[in-house]
């Protein structure tokens, strides 16, 4: 017992606290910094200790300073008990579904070195530890079952605020992750038929090569999943619950630690629609022609390059933070490539574009599904 | 009558996708030039030009990519307010409201006092407080065009620089006064005197139209008076 | 006693007069022979300008900007001085009309200091609105204006500017005329003359301030207005004053929650279009007295259900006992609305009526002022005729010990203290009040009543007329109409008291009490903000 808790207290620092904290700290420079790049600017390059600048890198660290230390604002007709809470729980859930996602393969800690063909079979039950903080059945269905109460942070920051333009923003973000739910989990049905599992870490596992790969088994459910999953993470071009700029959003009358929670939340989502997309459709930990003890096929040619146990398990982890960081710097791009959808294209889009699709795309992947078992 | 157009949208076109595919080609393609060539990116810098650290050192900055280009604000800035003073240093605002009126945002707040000492020359009234709300404001420049006494300015040349409390970003006179400099424009409200005044600094019409050589102030207006001869 | 409805026109004439026709630009009018040519002018729209003319002032043709062409005449005549004649051709629209306006407007200006910006007046100001009007020219004189003393302490309410004055006279007229007490008069010459008080006399009279509104220009000023606000930020309301039982229409100027002024409306017809000087400080009572924001149960602070449940509960056992032992005052300043749903409550109860007024103050003159300072003391008398005991009474029998419970309705009640002392001996004495007074000590619950600044209802003036005031604010904290404290306590009581707004006590008044029967409810009439509001003086 005392194994696994400090066994899941590691993976917890690791994963949610060095991987999915840091990681969307960088994001939130590196959107700025992406921006900048893609628009011909130079985006932020000044903060600095002394004279060390590490190209802006310090800005989250300086932005948070700032944020941390300002003024606790509340409206003074707001109803404290939800405005406090609303940022918590905006937060909360996209911190939890981090507990499902498989980072890595199965890790047998008594033979790092040797290089094991079948690490269930050769690692006794007690050294074998699996890369994900909780290995759930239902895993897919925990995922879809938290996210969806991240739609509680939005509505009651925008009611509590009492603020009419906070409260219509809080609408339209409940109206859309409501309507955007209803096709990422459309979506999800074609890999639940294709690999016949809602355990993430079983998912994966069956993703070993390149063409198993959820992306290339369920091609149409990618796209509706990432498009649904940008419009639950509430960014552009699906960000009229926010529109900073425009269309005053639903945490407009938030300022200083809590606002940063809200938009440190808004960077962890972008994270975990990253490690979600990256464990159903891009194979998750899966190092293209990587097997448990090293490479027998690279790029088609033949090998036989045997790697210690930690070599492999280095490796695979690296390629999910790397599939991860790729499908991050996407949802960046796509934000500064589209402008934002008007609420009745995006609800005509949500209801009569991407959710029949995605039925189409269930319907298809069953029929496919028999039409193969016939033929076997 | 308007000429009406129809656009047919292919089922190419209305998957959206290819246009997709397109326009992150082209965000991508910029990216990858500018982050991965040597390519410089020239851009006018924000703020900031007055960090020693860039006046003194015009050698690029670590992290720094692009030509360094200095600029002044242009001499229209809006930056923060400013209360002009009378040559006795005194404010030259009558708490005439005019401006406290005219914005949009309802950020300026003055209560009139009244002079007891005042004598006939002088104007009696003045503003007892006079308090602008920085993060209200709106930055119209509304007031500025209103004050009939020169009294109140934005071409201090200054930001509003960031404040970790809402208070701190309310201006108060003294704050306001201590930006502001001389100006020996005619007073507005001055009573029938004024017309003296008008005498001394010649042509009538140029009086309400401050000029740097009306002014000892080093950033005045530089409204040319066209008309004049 | 029989009620007007509101609101009061100036008495038409009992004769009608002749009608006569006259020519305007070409343009044919019948207007009553004898007429002022001006108020005629202004009668049938046409936009003429003037200073000096005020209808209930002589006519002296002082400033001549009223100047209109008359038949084939060259010379151009002050209309204001004309009398209306039949087949009168009048031109006022011709370009030598406006010129000679444009002419004497740059003379009136000639030694006008112009320091608008810090003049009260600027905002509703007669020059400034003429100027924008008929002039709208840089003078084209360059030489020194005339320097005057700019702050002259004219009496303890006026504060008189020399320099911007015009001489138009009007305060000269109203001090010698209306007021009948000439402090005020013309000294020294030519561009040099002045307003002044007479020697030995300052400005002191009881309408003194008049003058301040009467002023088209900021010359004469009211000192407590002075320098507090401009009068575009101000709000306006129509409501009646308070102060004595003239009631006079009038309009209460506020801002924020503060009142700054109570001027009489722009209306020549209302109250003489004059306001007494004590009535325009009625205003300053909300700020003196102590006001009431929560309802108390022996003097705790408590929630307003649990303030009327246990009056219902006190008084139910006194309902129908021998002797009536159950007293209700109304105070004389409660609105009618006020009124009758005491006098509903009363008869719920079988409780005795009191009217609760103040002695007169002698304070009275033959212009506005009354004696009587009870502003609603003719509509409570109506709400019960020969019932209404009075204060004496009051006194007899709390002294008679034939009392046990009092309800007090609103702050009119004026005790003498034997009588006051008595209160003690009394199991409930219920106040419903605005402010804070000497009986509070004595009640054991007191309810938070709205001001008049804040109800909406009708008062009846000494004259019968019934008028209408509006409420320039929200009552503060759990305030509210006394009519609605009395409806909460009925359902208390489980009596249902027939209405449950203000209008609607209205109807039910004017259907049920004989003398209310043609009264109207009045014209509504939206606080409105005097940025627009054009001229005053």
């Amino acid at each position: 017992m005392l194994t696994f808790i400090i066994a899941t207290a590691i993976k917890v620092v690791f994963f949610v606290v060095l991987f999915g904290l840091t990681l969307s700290a960088i994001l939130t420079w590196m959107e700025r910094r992406q921006s900048a790049m893609m628009q011909d600017r130079l985006g932020p390059v000044r903060a600095n200790i002394g004279k060390v600048r590490l190209w802006g890198l310090l800005h989250p660290l300086a932005d948070a300073l700032k944020l941390v230390v300002k003024e606790d604002f509340r409206p003074p007709h707001a109803y404290r008990a939800l405005y406090v809470l609303a940022p918590m729980l905006a937060l909360l859930p996209a911190l939890l579904v981090f507990a499902v996602i498989p980072f890595g393969p199965p890790v047998c800690i008594d033979q790092l070195g040797a290089a094991l063909a079948d690490v269930g079979g050769m690692c006794k039950p007690d050294q074998l530890h699996y890369l994900q903080i909780a290995n759930l059945d239902i895993g897919l269905l925990f995922v879809f079952g938290i996210a969806s109460l991240g739609v509680y942070g939005a509505v009651l920051a925008g009611w509590s605020s009492n603020n009419n333009y906070a409260l219509l923003g809080g609408l339209r973000a409940a109206a859309q992750m409501l309507s955007y739910e209803v096709t990422m989990g459309m979506a999800v049905m074609g890999i639940f038929l294709v690999y016949g599992s809602l355990e993430p870490m079983s998912i994966v596992e069956q993703q070993s090569t390149m063409l198993d790969w959820g992306i290339v088994k369920q091609p149409l459910g990618f796209i509706l999943f990432f498009f649904a999953a940008i419009a639950e993470t509430k960014r552009a071009p699906f960000d009229i619950p926010e529109g900073e700029s425009e269309i005053v959003g639903y945490f407009v009358e938030y300022s200083g630690t809590r606002f940063m929670v809200f938009y440190l939340g808004e960077f962890i989502e972008i994270v975990f629609v990253g490690t979600l997309i990256t464990t159903l459709y891009l194979g998750g930990w899966q190092f293209p022609g990587l097997a448990s003890d090293g490479f027998h096929s690279f790029f088609g040619f033949n090998v036989n390059w045997l790697m210690p146990h930690w070599a492999v398990v280095a490796l695979q982890m690296g390629a999910f933070v790397t599939k991860v960081f790729i499908v991050c710097f996407f949802q960046l791009a796509i934000r500064w490539t589209l402008p934002r959808l008007r609420y009745d294209q995006l609800m005509a889009l949500g209801w009569k574009g991407l959710l029949p699709a995605s039925i189409f795309n269930v319907v298809l992947t069953a029929a496919v599904m028999l039409a193969l078992q016939s033929v076997k | 009558m308007a000429k009406v157009v129809s656009i047919k949208r292919t089922l190419w076109d209305a998957l959206y996708l290819p246009s997709i595919i397109k326009g992150l080609g082209i965000t991508l393609r910029h990216f990858f030039v500018n982050t991965f060539t040597s390519r410089e990116i020239e851009t006018l810098r924000y703020g900031e030009w007055d960090l020693p650290d860039y006046k003194d050192n015009p050698a690029k900055p670590e992290g720094w990519r692009g030509k360094k280009k200095t600029r002044d604000l242009p001499d229209r800035h809006r930056g923060l307010h400013r209360l002009m003073k009378r040559p006795d240093g005194s404010a030259r605002c009558t708490a005439c409201m005019m401006c406290a009126t005219v914005c949009p945002a309802n950020c300026i707040h003055i209560e009139a006092g009244e002079r007891e000492d005042a004598t006939s020359r002088d104007i009696e009234k003045y503003p007892a407080t006079f308090v602008i709300d920085e993060l209200v404001c709106v930055v119209c420049g509304l007031c500025v065009e209103a004050c009939p006494c020169d009294a109140l300015r934005m071409d201090s040349q200054q930001m509003m620089k960031p404040v970790a409390h809402r208070d701190d970003a309310v201006q108060q006179k003294d704050q306001l006064m201590s930006r502001g400099a001389t100006s020996i424009a005619v007073d507005g409200g001055a009573g029938a005197d004024w017309r003296n005044e008008y005498a001394r600094l010649g042509d009538a019409r140029q009086i309400y139209r401050p000029d740097r050589s009306f002014s000892d102030d080093p950033i005045g207006y530089r409204i040319r008076n066209t008309d004049s001869k | 006693m029989t009620m007007k409805a509101q609101p009061s026109k100036a008495q038409p004439s009992e004769t009608q007069p002749e009608l006569v026709e006259i020519a305007v630009d070409g343009e044919t009018f019948s207007v009553p022979k004898g007429k002022n040519l001006l108020e005629a002018l202004l009668d049938v729209g046409e936009d003429v300008s003037y200073f000096c003319y005020h209808p209930r002032l002589s006519i002296v043709a002082k400033c001549r900007q009223c100047l209109v062409g008359l038949g084939d005449g060259h010379k151009l005549v002050p209309a204001c001085q004309m009398t209306v004649q039949e087949g009168m051709k009048v031109r006022s629209k011709t370009e030598q009309v406006r010129e000679a306006r444009q002419a004497i407007l740059e003379f009136t200006l000639l030694n006008h200091p112009l320091d608008c910006v810090i003049c009260d007046k600027a905002g509703e100001c007669t020059l400034q609105r003429q100027y924008m009007d008929w002039d709208g020219e840089a003078s084209l004189v360059n030489h020194d204006k005339v320097s005057k003393p700019k702050k002259v302490d004219l009496g303890p309410d006026i504060v008189l500017d020399a320099e911007r004055c015009i001489l138009c006279d009007r305060c000269v007229r109203f001090m010698a005329e209306v007021a009948k007490a000439p402090q005020l008069l013309f000294a020294k010459r030519g561009d040099h003359t002045e307003v002044s008080c007479a020697p030995g006399e300052q400005l002191d009279h009881p309408y003194a301030l008049n003058v301040a509104d009467i002023c088209p220009v900021g010359a004469l000023t009211d000192k407590s207005f002075r320098f507090q606000s401009r009068v575009w930020d101000l709000w306006s309301t129509r409501t009646v004053c308070q102060g004595c039982a003239a009631g006079c229409d009038m309009e209460l100027h506020h801002k924020d929650g503060d009142v700054y002024r109570q001027v009489p409306p722009k209306r020549w017809d209302l109250n003489l279009n004059w306001m007494c000087n004590d009535g325009r400080r009625t205003y300053r009572q909300l700020l003196e007295k102590e006001r009431v924001t929560h309802p108390s149960l022996g003097g705790e602070r408590t929630d307003p259900d649990t303030a009327t449940t246990h009056i219902a509960e006190a008084l139910q056992g006194l309902i129908g006992a021998e002797g009536s032992p159950i007293g209700v005052v109304l105070g004389a300043d409660v609105s009618n609305e006020d009124a009758y749903a005491g006098a509903r409550i009363a008869q719920v109860l079988g409780a005795r009526l009191y009217l609760g007024d103040r002695p007169d103050d002698g304070k009275g003159d033959d212009i506005l002022r009354l004696n009587d300072p009870n502003p609603n003391r003719a509509g409570v008398r109506a709400m019960a005729n020969k019932d209404l005991l009075n204060t004496k009474a009051l006194a007899e029998a709390l002294n008679d010990g034939a009392l046990k419970a009092l309800l007090v309705v609103g702050d009119g009640l004026d005790l003498p203290a034997p009588a006051q002392r008595k209160l003690n001996a009394l199991d409930l004495v219920v106040l419903s009040t605005p402010f804070s007074s000497a009986l509070i000590k004595k009640a054991s619950v007191v309810l938070p009543a709205a001001a008049w600044t804040e109800i909406d209802g009708t008062c009846t003036n000494a004259a019968g007329e019934v008028k209408r005031m509006r409420p320039a604010f929200e009552p503060p904290s759990h305030a509210r109409p006394h009519w609605d404290w009395l409806v909460r306590l009925g359902v208390a009581l489980d009596a249902d008291l027939g209405f449950l707004d203000a209008e609607g006590a209205f109807s039910e008044m004017s259907a049920n009490i004989e003398t209310f029967a043609g009264a109207s409810w009045g014209d509504t009439i939206p606080t409105q903000r005097l940025r627009f509001s054009g001229r005053r003086g």
